[in-house]
């Protein structure tokens, strides 16, 4: 028995102290050359570029997956079951294969060229970065968001009904309070993943400096030119909000695992 | 058309047909006048929960229609229909205190403050939670959560109160107290009441009429008595707890009627005849080891050791 709890205490700190090397190899090595990098005009550009694409693709997502969440938690759809699994390929699929499908997609499809006509150029552009982290974690937070809606008796928005609600403000007034904390968990979730968001980013939009240069793709142009001191910038700046983020949804987090349980 | 004066205040359900999930209703049809308290009466999974939803307009109907104060509201939404509803355990709204979860009806109409704030400590107080008005619906007994939920439905005004099974929950002595509650307040109120329950006792005390529910289909509506004495069928009988059901023919001799009940015949008083079922209420038997016909009474059995003569009618 004491043998037994001995082992598992041991992986676990084992673990942990494995973590905390790795990611302490960059982040103490980084940390010190930060408030220079931050005047380097091109780490600025990045980290810019980073928080503007992954706030507005954030809110893409939220736009679209809290009435899709909806959906699929209250409508008796035909086959619901096969549509909640079609939604969440995006979230199967490697994000570099999700890229290149986006890039075909919206580079060679009628679609893609209607668009273009349009003036939505999505191939090697910001808005292809946008859509490259809106595609990637739009079914995450649908997943996150449908198990937050399932978890509020469905009851409740009856009788709000019954008391003169109409279907979007029984949901305004008695859901959406009772699933805040799952909402802000599942938006530092995907805002946090956008940020960091790399292959399908790199597919679709390119990595190009200057233009399409989040904080990932420096990280990935810097290390091919071997400029160690702007890529351990750049990685810093990424495990920080990291951390940060990981902080707030701890705190966000009171019965967050049942919630979160679809990512 | 509105106001065609039988219909004012009156609730009528015309063939009502719904499937939902595990549940079914067929053919309901049924009237509930003004400030009438009907009950539904019915066991587990008899579809009682999904009437009442159907009538609040939770659920649409799949056939027939509902109609309300001469108006045909089959199509109407919940929020325009503004039943009060009350669930069996309870519903409140969990974000809320006890005060905002009874004035939450209120601000979605828009009602100025100042009526409100009486509206709610009058309401309050007659449900004997005014104490409680600034808890959270969590910190709450099971018969405090019920007078909560039943302040929430009243505080409107709603023409017509529906009642998910509102005594289920609680523990025997809560529930005595709110029956009789549910009771004055209906006297007070007067609003046509319409309550689902499973347990006949409950349905007896507090109903004008009842309507036996039983797979989806009414088996029979009438006054509590009527449905007590007169059960029209095997199912009603034994929801309302009549323990000895026999199987017999009727059987016509000098212009009476009769059915067998073990070596015995037993005067009827019947419209019916061929076989049928027939139930003896314990109530009306009488035990006696001498099998004198003097020693019976009117409408009672008699029964000896050597088996059972005939006594009585009906």
């Amino acid at each position: 028995m004491k043998l037994f709890k001995l082992g598992n205490l041991v992986v676990t700190y084992l673990l942990l102290f494995f973590i905390l090397a790795v990611v302490g190899t960059v982040f103490v090595r980084g940390l010190p050359g930060l408030y220079r990098a931050l005047k380097v005009p091109e780490i600025v550009f990045a980290v810019k570029l980073s928080l503007y694409t992954s706030f507005v693709s954030t809110a893409l997502c939220l736009l679209v997956a809290l009435p899709a969440a909806y959906a699929l938690a209250r409508y008796r759809l035909p086959g619901r079951g096969a549509v909640a699994s079609l939604l969440r390929i995006p979230l199967s699929l490697p994000p570099l294969v999700s890229g290149v499908c986006l890039l075909l997609f919206f580079g060679t499809t009628a679609c893609g060229e209607a668009l273009e006509r349009i003036g939505l150029h999505f191939v090697f552009t910001v808005p292809g970065i946008i859509m490259a982290q809106f595609f990637v974690n739009v079914s995450g937070l649908i997943t996150v968001l449908k198990g937050a809606i399932e978890a509020v008796d469905v009851r409740l928005e009856y009788v709000a009904r019954t008391l003169g609600c109409s279907p979007g403000r029984a949901f305004t007034r008695v859901t959406l309070p009772l699933i805040k904390n799952g909402l802000l968990a599942g938006l530092i979730l995907t805002w946090s993943k956008a940020l960091g968001e790399f292959g399908a980013v790199l597919m679709l939009a390119g990595a190009i400096r200057f233009k399409t240069e989040t904080l990932p793709v420096s990280i990935y142009l810097h290390m091919s030119t071997g400029d160690l001191d702007a890529l351990m910038a750049s990685a810093t700046i990424l495990i920080l909000i990291s951390l940060i983020s990981l902080a707030a949804l701890e705190r966000k987090g009171a019965g967050l695992p049942g919630r979160v349980s679809g990512l | 058309m509105r106001n065609s004066l039988p219909e004012a205040g009156k609730l009528r359900l015309s063939g009502v047909t719904k499937k939902i999930g595990g549940f079914s209703l067929q053919d309901i049809s049924l009237e509930v006048a003004p400030g009438e308290y009907f009950v539904v009466l019915g066991p587990t999974g008899a579809g009682k929960t999904v009437l009442l939803e159907t009538v609040a307009g939770i659920h649409s109907v799949d056939a027939g229609e509902i109609w309300f104060d001469g108006v045909n509201i089959t199509a109407w939404p919940p929020e325009q229909r503004r039943f009060g509803f009350v669930y069996q355990d309870y519903v409140l709204f969990p974000h809320l205190n006890v005060k905002q979860n009874i004035a939450f009806g209120a601000r979605v109409n828009r009602w100025s403050k100042n009526g409100l704030e009486k509206k709610i400590e009058d309401i309050a107080a007659l449900l004997g939670i005014s104490h409680l008005l600034r808890r959270f619906p969590g910190t709450l007994s099971g018969g405090e959560q019920q007078r909560v939920a039943l302040a929430r439905a009243l505080v409107t005004e709603p023409q017509i109160l529906l009642l998910d099974e509102p005594l289920a929950a609680l523990d025997p002595r809560n529930r005595e107290a709110l029956q009789q509650e549910l009771r004055q307040l209906h006297k007070i109120a007067g609003t046509l009441t319409l309550q689902v329950t499973h347990d006949f006792e409950e349905a007896f005390f507090l109903a004008d009429r009842i309507a036996v529910l039983d797979g989806g289909r009414l088996l029979q509506v009438g006054p509590p008595e009527e449905i007590f004495a007169r059960p029209r069928s095997a199912a009603a009988a034994r929801f309302v707890g009549a323990e000895n059901i026999f199987t017999g023919e009727i059987i016509c001799r000098d212009g009476k009627k009769f059915v067998r009940l073990d070596g015995a015949l037993l005067e009827v008083n019947t419209g019916l005849s061929g076989p049928v079922g027939f139930s003896v209420r314990p109530e009306d038997i009488l035990l006696n080891n001498s099998p004198q016909p003097g020693n019976c009474l009117r409408g009672k059995i008699l029964i000896c050791c050597e088996g059972v003569i005939l006594q009585g009618n009906d």
